[in-house]
């Protein structure tokens, strides 16, 4: 039985590989990326491969390597994967090349809207979005009688009803990990209540009106989560939605398609996703906007950069696209954006829109600040003004110490 | 043994350590009193990113660091700070506003007394039950008919040589969210329990997961021990009538002693630097440790940007640390060696 | 025994009930796990435990064990442990040749695993199946079961590469850490002067540094290694960061420490007078050692060299960060299974993983849980 099974196994992974094997053109030139190792990016790795002499790193790591080996001469890597928030040290420390002539010789399948430009030059291609967004279970809400929630108030008043009705463990799912997690969720908030993040001088700005009421409403959450939600990441709030235990959750459009994971769910076709819900009266939803994509470096060879932005076009051609249509929202010419996707594009397309996530120095340092002292307010250690206090001090410091601030 | 013999003996151990852990550690040391930073220049620039369908083009001023023309990296700037970098660790003006305000609490809302709280604690409350736990499976294996001894054994030996963040994380399923175990718990008490939920069964699950992966060690080296207790010594002791308790009490463990102390020298190492159960257990909103506060401080942020003074200051304070804690069982084998027959 | 250190019945019931209990507790964990890496995701994190042991969603997908298959493989499984307890370890002492009894036992571990993987998975299956078919209800699934998890970890993903990665990382520790742990070790043992206790004592404090303080620190060089040492080397210089043989060199000298520490007090427990006899003959110090000190040293460095087993094998803050994906041990292959954007399937088959990386620590301290114990005894432990 086993034995039959591994065999089939096996053919299979080989007609896969023949029949996927289908590059246009054989790579001589050897060639290495560093990316994270999400399902887009084994993706297009995978398709890059195919093209010979390419070897892909998905390292969970990639964010502590990626600066120090792009900055190595001859650089470590040729092609890396970034987001708007890890292209910044690249962009900053400039081991990233201008794309605009390979743009002009290989990127005719490129749409205008994937080119990540600053100040003019081309400086990455985006091969896909992602946003935090809500998923709900629309067989409840329907049960209940309740109407997809599209702000924050109707998002609680759903709660109440599922609550009273007792029909799962949790209203509310929540990415709240301490650290990068909780600290998106106020990345997320504090926008949709109108806030900005910093002063023109770079002093942190979340000390204000917005920033309590991002935290009022987080804290709003808590009521109508698991009491461990300070250690659910992403993964643990789309297993929470699997098993059935929670009914909504503002969550990564990249996590949809596990939904409907007939080997994993247990609620496969029960969910769908709507647009984030906004926090006040014609706000912008209180999410960001993220994009993937990819860089080629500085420290390398003409040639092999040449041969370098080939093959990463060769990976984001719409063959792959097709071939991989749910594992993300694609920029890429192809994407058929199915029902999963029509949370994210209604995020992606509200009015006011959401904004996207900074690419700046100060950003990251006020995401580690945010990380770090928002688990005190969660807890009840400490009320939200102090929190706040304690935020803007902890990146003054940090600022400081990093050169932003004097 | 002349020296330059001696010295051939030791010279490659002491190179490589000297390689890899004095250099490092000393670079911390200096980097502990300095700052680099890159020179920042405020300049305007615009960045287009993708929307869905149509791209979104800001321009912000913003704060970049200067690159070097001729080298094509980014141009620093060191500068000898002193105790700055200490002084933001420690925070002590605020540690003194607590303390005149006798509002003592506060000083646990500081990141690194915080973590010296949890590390003190973590050391010192594992420390007996490690200690006390091997004791007894030793006890109690030596005293199991022999045929059971090998898998007994066997058994015992797994919580301590598993990948400890396998170990870890095996323990943390068990009782995340509804699994088994807390299931189990809540089904038998009645009522809902959420073990990550509050700070203390954190803590408790985490002393547990640390004599659970450690007192296995402790065991062993407790059970080589009693196969060379002096049989005279027990059998004259019994004829002094002298009770089982007693023959423990003054036979035994004095027996074991030096092997407690090498016990109790490696547990305070270990815990002084617990890390793995912060990460496992993904306690950090509730507690965290020294070494995790400077694991924390290294860790680049999106942008790149990783505290490294801060880093450096806190790693230094936890050596500082470790050597106080151990300078108490050192002066042991000081004695020894100052009376030492070698 | 005399009588008077008979033990009443209370006291036996006591020391037996506790000794299970912790038994319990000891296994327990690493069963569980064991068990959910054989289940589909939705049943390996079911909140009943009953669901979690019986897998109804992998039985519905139509993997399972019939009772026959059951009783059998139970059957099976205690004949071929009661074999390795019984006969292999004859088998062991015929063929290895004099001398190589330790090398013997990890061969014939390495074969016994081999075999039995293959009976269990090889052997077994075709037999079940054929049994299944004619025994009617008997043969009727009731305990799901699924092996696909390893099949996906050691096959699509090409866990066997990370494994023989693992392999050369702990070899290459073990074998360094002891030749020059060993050296030191004899050294410091028979050195009074203050120099060698100062030495211990910083060796003690280096062993009680933070790691992530030294790791952090490696990082730049070893990625710049190739351009700092260009002006030294020329065009031969490396790049040390992905290369094994620098991990095993930061791993040997972390773990030195510990084994000069261990060693040190192994040495002090073997009589001077004995390397001073080969003295008084004409040897010099290193002739000595190796004439009179090496044939008596084993059970000391066996057991010094599982610990270094344990600390390269394990370790994960050093390979993960400064090793590259082509050059990528276990355990960071494992953690990289559980990163920011994970399935839940990702879980279980790193679930999988995690039990497959295990089995090799369980063969080692099987052949060698006798020298651990006799080696400690002999005195690598005197503090």
């Amino acid at each position: 039985m086993y034995l039959k099974k591994l065999a089939l196994a096996g053919a299979v992974s080989l007609l896969g590989t023949t029949a996927f094997a289908a590059c246009s053109y054989e790579n001589d030139v050897p060639l290495k990326s560093l990316t994270a190792g999400f399902e887009a990016w084994k993706a297009v790795t995978d398709a890059m491969a195919e093209c010979g002499n390419f070897q892909a790193e998905l390292d969970q790591e990639f964010r502590t390597k990626q600066p120090a080996a792009f900055e190595a001469n001859p650089s470590l890597y040729h092609i890396g994967g970034v987001s708007n928030g890890t292209v910044t040290p690249l962009l900053n420390a400039g081991t990233i090349r201008p794309l605009d002539d390979l743009v002009a010789k290989y990127g005719q399948d490129l749409s205008p809207n994937q080119l990540i430009r600053v100040d003019g030059k081309i400086m990455a291609v985006a091969m896909m979005v992602n946003t935090q967004h809500l998923m709900y279970r629309s067989d409840i809400l329907a049960d209940l009688g309740i109407d997809t929630p599209t702000t924050w108030d109707e998002v609680f008043a759903a709660a109440d009803k599922i609550k009273e009705a007792g029909v799962v463990d949790h209203a509310i799912g929540a990415t709240m990990k301490s650290g990068w997690n909780l600290a998106q969720e106020f990345v997320n908030m504090y926008p949709g209540f109108g806030g900005a993040f910093f002063n023109a001088d770079n002093t942190a700005a979340v000390n204000s009106d917005a920033g309590m009421k991002a935290l009022e409403t987080m804290k709003k959450t808590l009521d109508y989560t698991d009491p461990e939600v300070l250690v659910s990441d992403s993964t643990y709030v789309q297993q929470q939605f699997q098993q059935g235990k929670i009914a909504m959750a503002n969550l990564w459009a990249s996590r949809a398609g596990a939904m409907n994971d007939e080997n994993e769910s247990q609620v496969v076709g029960k969910v769908s996703m709507a647009a984030a819900p906004i926090a006040m009266d014609g706000g912008a939803p209180a999410t960001t906007l993220w994009w993937d994509g990819i860089v080629i470096a500085t420290n390398i060879t003409d040639e092999e950069a040449d041969a370098a932005f080939r093959l990463a076009m060769e990976g984001l051609d719409s063959e792959m696209v097709t071939a991989n249509n749910e594992a993300a929202i694609w920029l890429v010419n192809g994407y058929q954006p199915g029902p999963l996707a029509e949370g994210a594009v209604a995020t992606a397309t509200a009015n006011p829109a959401p904004p996207a996530y900074p690419s700046t120095t100060q950003m990251g340092l006020l995401h580690t600040a945010l990380g770090n002292e928002l688990p005190a307010f969660l807890t009840g250690d400490r009320d939200g003004a102090a929190t706040l206090a304690a935020v803007e001090e902890a990146y003054t410091t940090s600022a400081k110490e990093a050169g932003v601030l004097k | 043994m002349k020296f330059k013999t001696f010295f051939w003996f030791v010279a490659p151990s002491v190179f490589m350590m000297l390689l890899f852990i004095a250099a490092p550690l000393i670079s911390v040391l200096i980097q502990s009193f300095q700052i680099t930073q890159p020179v920042m220049q405020q300049i305007e620039v615009e960045t287009c990113t993708p929307g869905f369908l149509t791209q979104t083009c800001t321009t912000e001023v913003k704060t970049v660091p200067v690159i070097d023309e001729a080298t094509g990296r980014a141009q620093t700037t060191t500068e000898w700070v002193g105790f700055q970098s200490y002084r933001n660790v420690l925070q002590m003006d605020k540690v003194w506003s607590a303390l005149g305000s006798g509002n003592w609490g506060k000083i646990l809302q500081i990141d690194f007394w915080k973590a010296l709280r949890f590390t003190l604690m973590f050391t010192l409350v594992t420390l007996p039950l490690v200690v006390g736990v091997g004791l007894m499976i030793a006890l109690a294996v030596n005293n199991a008919a022999k045929a059971l001894r090998g898998p007994v054994i066997f058994i015992s030996l797994l919580p301590f040589i598993i990948t400890p963040v396998i170990g870890s994380l095996s323990i943390y399923w068990l009782f995340v969210g509804d699994g088994i175990l807390t299931a189990t718990l809540e089904r038998w008490l009645d009522r809902d329990i959420a073990m990550f939920g509050q700070a203390w069964t954190i803590e408790l699950l985490m002393y547990f997961y640390r004599v659970w992966h450690v007192a296995p060690f402790a065991f062993v080296i407790f059970y080589a021990g009693l196969q060379t207790v002096n049989m005279d010594t027990l059998e004259s002791a019994i004829i002094d009538g002298a009770n089982r308790f007693e023959r423990l009490r003054y036979v035994i463990v004095p027996h074991l002693m030096p092997l407690i102390i090498f016990i109790a020298l490696i547990h305070l190492m270990d815990c002084y630097r617990v890390f793995d159960e912060i990460i496992g257990f993904r306690s950090q909103a509730h507690v965290i440790s020294l070494q995790w506060l400077t694991f924390d401080f290294l860790t680049p942020d999106d942008a790149g940007n990783r505290a490294i003074s801060r880093a450096a200051a806190s790693a230094m304070l936890t050596m500082v640390g470790i050597v106080i804690l151990l300078i108490l069982p050192l002066r042991r084998t000081w004695r020894d060696h100052k009376g030492g027959a070698h | 025994m005399s009588k008077a250190t008979a033990q009443p019945l209370s006291l036996k019931l006591a020391s037996g009930a506790f000794l299970a209990f912790w038994c319990l507790i000891a296994a327990f964990p690493i069963a569980w796990i064991a068990v959910m890496s054989v289940k589909s995701p939705r049943d390996a994190f079911d909140a009943s435990a009953w669901n979690v042991i019986t897998g109804p969603a992998t039985r519905a997908a139509g993997n399972g064990l019939s009772f026959l298959d059951i009783a059998l493989g139970l059957v099976v499984l205690y004949f071929a442990i009661r074999w390795a307890f019984t006969r292999l370890p004859g088998l062991v002492e015929q063929y290895s040749p004099a001398g190589f009894i330790v090398l013997g036992w990890l061969v014939g571990a390495a074969v016994y695993g081999l075999l039995f993987v293959l009976i269990f998975f090889g052997a077994l299956p075709v037999v079940f199946g054929v049994l299944n078919s004619i025994a009617g209800p008997l043969g009727t699934p009731i305990l799901g079961l699924t092996t696909e998890h390893y099949v996906a970890v050691w096959g699509e993903n090409e866990f066997y590469r990370n494994f023989i990665n693992s392999m050369i990382v702990t070899a290459g520790v073990v074998t360094v850490s002891l030749t020059v742990g060993t050296l030191a070790g004899y050294g410091l043992a028979r050195s009074g002067s203050n120099l060698a206790f100062w030495l211990l004592i910083i060796a003690l404090v280096f062993r009680a540094l933070p790691h992530s303080v030294l790791v952090a620190g490696y990082l730049p060089w070893f990625i710049n290694s190739a351009e700092i040492l260009r002006p030294i080397l020329g065009d031969l210089s490396p790049t040390l960061y992905g290369q094994p043989w620098a991990i095993i060199a930061v791993l040997v000298a972390i773990n030195q420490p510990f084994t000069i520490w261990m060693l040190r007090s192994f040495f002090q427990n073997i009589p001077s007078e004995l390397d001073e006899a080969a003295r008084v003959d004409g040897c010099s110090h290193f002739q000595a050692f190796r004439r009179v000190i090496m044939p008596v040293m084993w059970p000391g460095v066996i057991t010094t060299g599982l610990f270094s087993f344990l600390l390269g094998y394990n370790d994960f803050l050093v390979t993960a960060l400064l090793l590259d994906a082509q050059n990528q041990t276990m355990v960071p292959a494992i953690a990289g299974y559980f990163n920011r954007e994970t399935t839940t399937t990702d879980q279980v088959e790193a679930v999988a993983a995690a039990v497959s990386i295990t089995a090799p620590l369980f063969l080692l301290v099987m052949v060698f849980q006798r020298q651990i114990v006799s080696g400690l005894t002999a005195g690598a432990v005197k503090g």
